[in-house]
């Protein structure tokens, strides 16, 4: 009788087990687009902290979920289904780059240069410019 | 005193002809690395690329950061245990368009192009061809290729237990949007 409750028990923990690895295995990302801002900042001072130190600046935005207030410089929507705007950085080299879940192009249609706009994105780092990825605009 | 005027401002505005740029910061760069067993592909939406019409100079860079995998765990071992996206976070190619006398970037049309030059990942320098297309129209220049990547040439470890499920080979595609560079 107490083995029989030793097998029952060994055996939930293993399906338990299993359970939790497939869950791991098949997580999606996170969805950014309902994720809540770990930071919130401005396109001019984001260029700022990558031209001070891009390693602390690495450490401060990388992997992390921004709000980012700015000018929006232009909007570029290709045939391919990509969306991206420029926000720019106060800063004549660099600007910052939010590439947006390709859905959210719709979103994208009543916006203007020289519009303020607040984004939530995902810093990637810094090539020229500072990129962010799985982009929305934030009402 | 004329004639020379003249020639001086020639030479100017063939220099200026001649020194055309196009870049792209949106340029989409992705891969496929799957097997039977696994669908992996990764896709990066912000590419940075540059090309000079007059000398065939092309570059590209992407942020590795910026590939997105349809899992949260691939995503992790991408970035973690395969490119080490710490600390090598970018892929940068550096080439020529080999073929640049048979594209005219005033005309419109799809011509077929070469490009080689070095392709760096994770860190490790290799010689690379590639062949695509270049789709020149009215304001802007659009570069679309595909090309095979090994990647053990690049010394990125793929421990056993996934290795049926990992491709020796990711096939890379490119297509980029380029505008003039002012």
């Amino acid at each position: 009788m107490k083995r029989r409750k030793i097998i029952l028990l060994l055996a939930i923990i293993a399906i338990a087990g299993v359970l939790y690895g497939l869950y791991w295995y098949y997580k999606q990302p996170q969805d950014i687009r309902s994720a809540p801002p770990q930071l919130e900042s401005t396109a001019a001072r984001i260029i700022a902290d990558f031209n001070r130190d891009e390693q602390v600046a690495t450490k401060k935005y990388v992997d992390k979920v921004i709000l980012i207030n700015g000018k929006v410089a232009d909007i570029k929507v290709e045939s391919n289904g990509t969306a991206t705007v420029f926000l720019d950085g106060n800063d004549p080299l660099a600007s910052v780059t939010c590439s947006f879940y390709n859905d959210q192009a719709g979103s994208l249609k009543t916006v203007k240069p020289g519009a303020m706009i607040k984004i939530k994105g995902v810093c990637t780092g810094k090539l020229m410019d500072v990129v962010f990825n799985k982009c929305s605009i934030v009402p | 005193m004329k004639t020379g005027l003249f020639i001086i401002s020639f030479l100017l505005l063939t220099v200026a002809a001649f020194s055309q740029k196009y870049f792209t910061k949106n340029g989409t760069v992705s891969f496929q690395a799957g097997t039977a067993l696994e669908d992996i592909d990764a896709t990066n939406k912000s590419a940075a690329s540059v090309f000079d019409a007059a000398t065939g100079q092309i570059e590209f860079a992407v942020l590795i950061r910026g590939f997105e995998l349809r899992r949260a765990l691939m995503q992790e071992h991408f970035n973690e245990n395969y490119m080490e996206s710490n600390k090598y976070p970018k892929a940068t190619f550096k080439g020529k368009i080999s073929n640049l006398q048979s594209i005219s970037f005033q005309k419109p049309g799809s011509y077929p192009a070469t490009v080689s030059g070095v392709l760096e990942i994770h860190g490790v320098k290799k010689q690379v061809t590639a062949n695509g297309t270049l789709q020149v129209s009215g304001t802007s220049v659009q570069a679309l290729a595909k090309f095979p990547v090994i990647i053990n040439d690049y010394n990125i470890a793929i421990p056993g237990i996934v290795r049926d499920k990992i491709s020796q080979t990711a096939v890379v595609t490119v297509n980029c949007t380029y505008t003039p560079l002012h």
